[in-house]
């Protein structure tokens, strides 16, 4: 039993990276198609329509965060069972924001093509969508301040 | 690349038709549609033809009987089984178009709508066959452009009617669009969109042509005449030196 909540930890450990990659990954493939696309039919802007679609980016970067602080010198039963619980839960907040921040990103700038003098106000979503993601590193943060060492 | 991925690029590389009206020209011709349109899988080409073939007007010119044009939504709408919401445009562009036939018989001095079934499509058979003397068919509570199109008909107002036609249909993908955005069913709906911009503004460039033909003529019968061999002959001479 102690062994297989050690497997959890280290599992909930790594969780927030990768989870978190997913997200960037999804995300960033999701704008990177749009903002391919709004190149073939535009004359100028491709920095900007490439800068937004890399906005997904950050989540993985709040997974390695979330994973050096959630790392203790030894991995114990009682720590490894609340690394698993904030790791994982963590991981899955910044999957699912990424996904979809992709995703509210493809159409910012597929209406931006049209409209460029919208591109700012249709990022606003992606950057609340970002704000989640903060939340959940915020918190994950606080509360790995609370987990024996 | 996957679908989802494949289709937000190839919605992106499309640029915005604007509204309907609004545009003297398509955004994007018809030659560089078709390659963006190269995107698509064989299975979704196959399918867009289809749909275009039973929508667009160019497509349904070629039958010859509405018994045809009847057999191929059927066969259109059984085609596009697992996009319901292109079955949904098919049947109620279908719907659209008895409505109008129905209209254009009746101002033509038909005294009933006849075996509708035979050049009629979709839900409001019976009830334009039941309304026959209404001028909205007993339909103008939920779709009050039928009374206006019967209006426009009756003046005589082809236009008109076309821009209340073009309008009604244009609509009808807005309501579609609401819920696609990158997918199979949003290509779908653009090339029905750029369709009916490409129609309006064939017909402006007739319109002009016509115009400009008119004052030509009218130059030519108020023009002096000139002294001289005509013009053709001139340039005839001229061309071997």
């Amino acid at each position: 039993m102690n062994e297989f909540v050690l497997a959890l930890g280290w599992f909930g450990l790594y969780a927030p990276v990768a989870l978190g990659a997913i997200g960037s990954a999804w995300g960033c493939a999701l704008g990177g198609s749009a903002a391919i696309g709004a190149m073939l039919d535009s004359d100028g802007g491709y920095g900007r329509f490439i800068g937004a679609s890399l906005m997904p980016s950050s989540q993985v970067i709040y997974g390695i965060v979330i994973m050096f602080t959630l790392q203790r010198e030894t991995m114990s039963a009682e720590a490894g069972a609340a690394m698993f619980g904030i790791g994982v839960l963590a991981g899955f907040a910044l999957m699912y924001t990424g996904i979809r921040q992709g995703e509210v990103l493809a159409s910012a700038i597929h209406a931006s093509k049209a409209k460029p003098e919208i591109f700012g106000v249709s990022l606003a979503p992606a950057a609340v969508l970002e704000g989640f993601s903060v939340f959940a590193l915020v918190f994950a943060l606080v509360l790995a301040g609370s987990i024996p060492t | 690349m996957s679908d989802k991925f494949r289709y937000i690029t190839l919605i992106s590389s499309l640029p915005y038709l604007g509204k309907l009206f609004s545009q003297k020209s398509v955004p994007v011709s018809e030659f560089r549609l078709r390659e963006r349109l190269k995107m698509l899988d064989d299975g979704h080409k196959d399918l867009l033809e289809k749909v275009i073939s039973v929508t667009a007007w160019a497509g349904v010119a070629k039958l010859d009987t509405d018994a045809d044009v009847v057999r191929l939504a059927e066969t259109v709408i059984d085609a596009v089984h697992e996009y319901p919401a292109l079955q949904d445009l098919v049947r109620v562009r279908m719907e659209t178009r008895t409505i109008i036939a129905a209209l254009r018989r009746r101002q033509h001095g038909d005294q009933s709508a006849g075996d509708i079934h035979t050049w009629g499509y979709g839900r409001w058979r019976t009830r334009i066959s039941d309304n026959w003397s209404d001028p909205s068919f007993g339909m103008g509570h939920f779709m009050p452009w039928i009374a206006e199109a019967n209006g426009l008909m009756r003046k005589g107002d082809h236009i008109a009617m076309e821009r209340l036609s073009l309008t009604e249909v244009f609509r009808q993908l807005d309501r579609q669009a609401a819920t696609h955005a990158f997918d199979f069913e949003a290509v779908v709906i653009y090339v029905l969109r750029w369709t009916i911009v490409q129609r309006w503004s064939t017909y402006n460039g007739e319109a002009a042509a016509t115009r400009l033909r008119k004052l030509i003529d009218q130059a030519l019968k108020t023009a002096p005449d000139l002294p001289g061999p005509p013009l053709g002959a001139t340039q005839q001479e001229e061309a071997p030196a």
